[in-house]
């Protein structure tokens, strides 16, 4: 007596597993006699950027000698050359000794030996496609806007044609939740929370993130311990930001896609347009000097009046960009500190009082050898 | 047999085209397939025991809806060549997928005899699972050689041979095949999945050199019915030692790529023989013997020694920064055309800083290849090798949870300065 197992992988709810123990009839026979085992211990693991492995348990029921096991996906998107089927226990005697694949299925047999009838639990390893995932954010932000609340969200969407009736999903950090997960279905679950996290506000003045010469309003937060996160890589997503109100609720301030965050970098999140800061460039000077043939340097002062309707002093950060080779003129003034971030890029800060009253940022520099 | 294609059929006391014919079908004793995975291209030899009667036999072989080429089917005693003997061979005209040998034998006589032919259609492939240590250090390498039948034919208990090589070979098999139809075999399952002949342990494949090509002989006998395909195991290697390099190549990968190499080499627990082309997929142990996915290469042939990368993508737990932190032009040169004076030459002088940050729990390799054009010379207080004419190569090694920084000076000289 053969036993022929049968695991078929459920496409829809009309497809169900089986288990076949197939007497000494031709294994080609029409009639078969098939038991069913039940999907055991299923983990789905999310560690490479964008593939799913999907691992489950079975327990067989094998007869001694060569056993065929039938394995069919019809319906589901798995990766036929990903299939990895093995003995739970690494000591085990019992070998797949190969694995052959009809036309025109999706499907596979493999003939395992087992040394003795006995009942023994295997591991089906197998990469999917269509399971997605996607991580977002939802930050509350104290009333002083100091600190906030951040939690983590982790959602999966199942296109896979796969049915996950209770599955442990374990994201790429380690962090892992049970849970059921239909063909179609998808779920969000917090995975992680953390409390007083730090944060920056920053008026930022960039025109290549606002051409029109605004100023952005930014949250800033660091992933690192002493500012209340660093425990894992964030990873890209959207952050929606609450803000603490006098009522003890929260209203919607705004969101933002936070970038990918390494352990030790910061998050900038822009929140929209502070409207009571205001900002208005000139050209003063832009004069082309020391001609040599075609080559020439010019000499340029930008000058941009801030000016400031809050009761109380602000900051503003002033990104600017000049390209080729340039020097900046020792006759710039109004900012409180500059720094020269690469060859194109100048970080100016100034403070501006409030009320109204307008200050004057000069940049002066001259671009050499253009031609 | 049950599908005999090609079939065999003695003919007797008949005209060579008569309306009404008797045959015998004598069964194969054995079969034989080289399949050779550069080409599509099969070695099939088969055996078969006939009885000849004294004068005069015709032989006829004919295989309908199969791939197999006419040009090289072949005829040969094993045993009493001396009384048998091939007059000649004849393809009938209504027929391009049959041949009738005449056979002339001295006396009454049984025989032994061997048909080869070609075939298109069987192929093979290989493939390979890595599955990491914790650590990351070492991998369990196991390699599957997979067969595919899509002949026409199903050849049942035979043996099988793998040929790791390109051949060279002037006209396709298919072609001379004379694009037969594939697909008729409705009642293929059967055999593959009747498991009564099987043996009850793995099967060896022995490994051999033969001039530029080595062959693997799957142990015992192999059923495969038209349509499917089977994949045996190779070999399992534990204890494979594996380096993760984060590697910065532009030519062949985008950003900062996590490369885990291994060679085919003795110190790497292999090297007994070329590995065949396939797919490299490697999988990470967790606990519990649980699996994550790493990544996966398409390899060419591996020959001994030499070395396999497999992509594993962008690593979250890796930061890596480049910017230009200073641009500058010196050694201005110019030249008079006429009364106009105009720049004829220049050097470029570029400031670039590189900053690592290694997040992870464990001390981290990189490989940075940077790539320049033109006349340029590159110094750095780091110290860097020229891979080729314009490519600098950093190779560091960042400490667990920290940072290196690397910064370096690119002088390139245009126009009249250059002297490339």
């Amino acid at each position: 007596m053969k036993t022929k197992l049968l695991l078929t992988l459920a496409a829809t709810a009309a497809f169900t597993s089986f288990i076949g123990v197939a007497t000494e009839q031709p294994a080609h026979a029409r009639i078969k006699l098939a038991t069913l085992p039940d999907k055991e211990a299923v983990v789905v693991r999310f560690d490479h950027p964008n593939v799913v492995i999907v691992e489950e348990e079975r327990t067989l029921t094998l007869q001694k000698g060569v056993n065929n096991v039938d394995f069919s996906w019809a319906g589901t998107n798995i990766d036929k050359g990903s299939i990895i089927f093995r003995p739970v226990d690494e000591k085990s005697t019992t070998v797949v000794l190969s694995t052959s694949y009809p036309p025109g299925e999706a499907a596979l047999t493999w003939q395992i030996n087992a040394t003795e009838a006995r009942s023994e639990k295997f591991r089906l390893s197998y990469l999917m496609a269509n399971i997605q995932r996607e991580t977002d954010y939802r930050a509350v932000v104290s009333a002083d806007e100091k600190t906030c609340t951040f939690r983590h969200y982790f959602k999966i969407r199942n296109w896979s044609g796969g049915q996950f009736d209770e599955a442990d999903f374990i994201t790429r950090d380690g962090k892992t939740f049970e849970k059921g997960l239909a063909n179609g279905e998808a779920k969000r679950v917090l995975v992680n929370r953390w409390d007083n996290v730090k944060l920056v506000k920053e008026y930022n003045y960039d025109p290549q993130r606002q051409s029109e010469g605004k100023i952005l309003t930014d949250y800033v937060l660091k992933n690192a311990k002493d500012h209340g996160l660093g425990a894992i890589p964030l990873e890209y997503g959207k952050v929606r930001i609450y803000q603490q109100d006098s009522a003890g609720t929260t209203a919607f301030t705004g969101e933002d896609w936070g970038r990918f965050t390494p352990i030790g970098d910061d998050m900038r999140l822009n929140i929209g347009i502070a409207q009571d800061i205001k900002v208005e460039f000139k050209k003063m000077v832009n004069d082309i000097e020391n001609r040599r043939g075609n080559v020439y340097d010019t000499n340029e002062v930008d000058e941009y009046e801030i000016k400031n309707f809050k009761d109380g002093e602000a900051e503003v950060i002033f990104t600017l960009r000049v390209d080729g080779e340039w020097e900046m003129q020792n006759s710039s003034s109004g900012y409180t500190s500059f720094e020269r971030i690469d060859n194109e890029t100048i970080k100016f800060k100034v403070k501006v009082p409030g009320k109204g009253e307008p200050v004057k940022l000069k940049f002066h520099y001259k671009r050499l050898n253009n031609w | 047999m049950r599908w005999l294609i090609p079939a065999l059929m003695i003919a007797l006391a008949a005209p060579a085209f008569a309306k009404e014919e008797l045959v015998t079908l004598p069964t194969r004793n054995t079969v034989q397939l080289t399949i050779y995975n550069s080409v599509d291209l099969t070695l099939v030899r088969e055996t078969r025991n006939l009885t000849f009667k004294k004068g005069n036999n015709r032989l006829q072989f004919s295989w309908a809806n199969t791939l197999i080429d006419p040009t090289s089917v072949e005829f040969r005693a094993l045993t009493n060549p001396d009384k048998i003997e091939v007059l000649d061979t004849s393809y009938p005209a209504q027929s391009n997928q049959m041949l009738i040998w005449t056979i002339s034998a001295e006396e009454a006589v049984s025989a032994n005899v061997e048909i080869s032919y070609f075939t298109s259609g069987i192929s093979w492939s290989a493939e390979y699972h890595g599955v990491l240590a914790a650590d990351e250090g070492s991998m369990t390498l196991t390699a599957y050689v997979t067969v595919h039948n899509r002949s026409g034919e199903e050849y049942e208990d035979a043996s099988v041979r793998l040929v790791v090589g390109t051949i060279n070979i002037v006209e396709e098999i298919a072609r001379l095949a004379g694009g037969a139809s594939q697909g008729q075999r409705e009642e293929a399952y059967r055999g593959m999945r009747d498991a009564a002949k099987s043996g009850d342990s793995k099967k060896d494949i022995v490994k051999e050199g033969l001039s530029e090509y080595y062959i693997y002989t799957v142990e015992g006998k192999e059923t495969i019915p038209d349509k499917w395909s089977k994949r045996l195991e190779s070999f399992v290697q534990p204890g494979v030692p594996v380096r993760t390099v984060y590697t910065l190549d532009p030519m062949k990968y985008s950003g900062l790529t996590r490369l885990l190499t291994f060679k085919n080499d003795e110190a790497h627990k292999l090297g007994k023989e070329p590995l065949p082309a396939g797919i490299v997929r490697l999988y990470k142990q967790h606990a519990g013997n649980r699996l994550g996915y790493v990544g996966a290469v398409a390899t060419e042939y591996i020959a001994k020694k030499d070395e396999v990368k497999v992509n594993a993508g962008a690593d979250l737990e890796v930061s890596f920064k480049h910017t230009r932190r200073s641009l500058k032009k010196e050694n201005l040169v110019f030249q008079w055309s006429g009364n106009r004076q105009y720049l004829a030459g220049w050097d470029t002088v570029e400031t670039f800083h590189i900053e690592l940050k290694n997040f992870r729990s464990r001390n981290s390799e990189f490989e940075l290849n940077l790539v320049f054009n033109g006349d340029f010379t590159f110094t750095s207080e780091i110290a860097s090798t020229k891979v080729d004419y314009r490519t600098q190569r950093f190779t560091q090694t960042v400490n667990a949870n920290g940072k290196l920084e690397i910064t370096y000076v690119v002088r390139t000289r245009n126009g009249s300065n250059a002297k490339k």
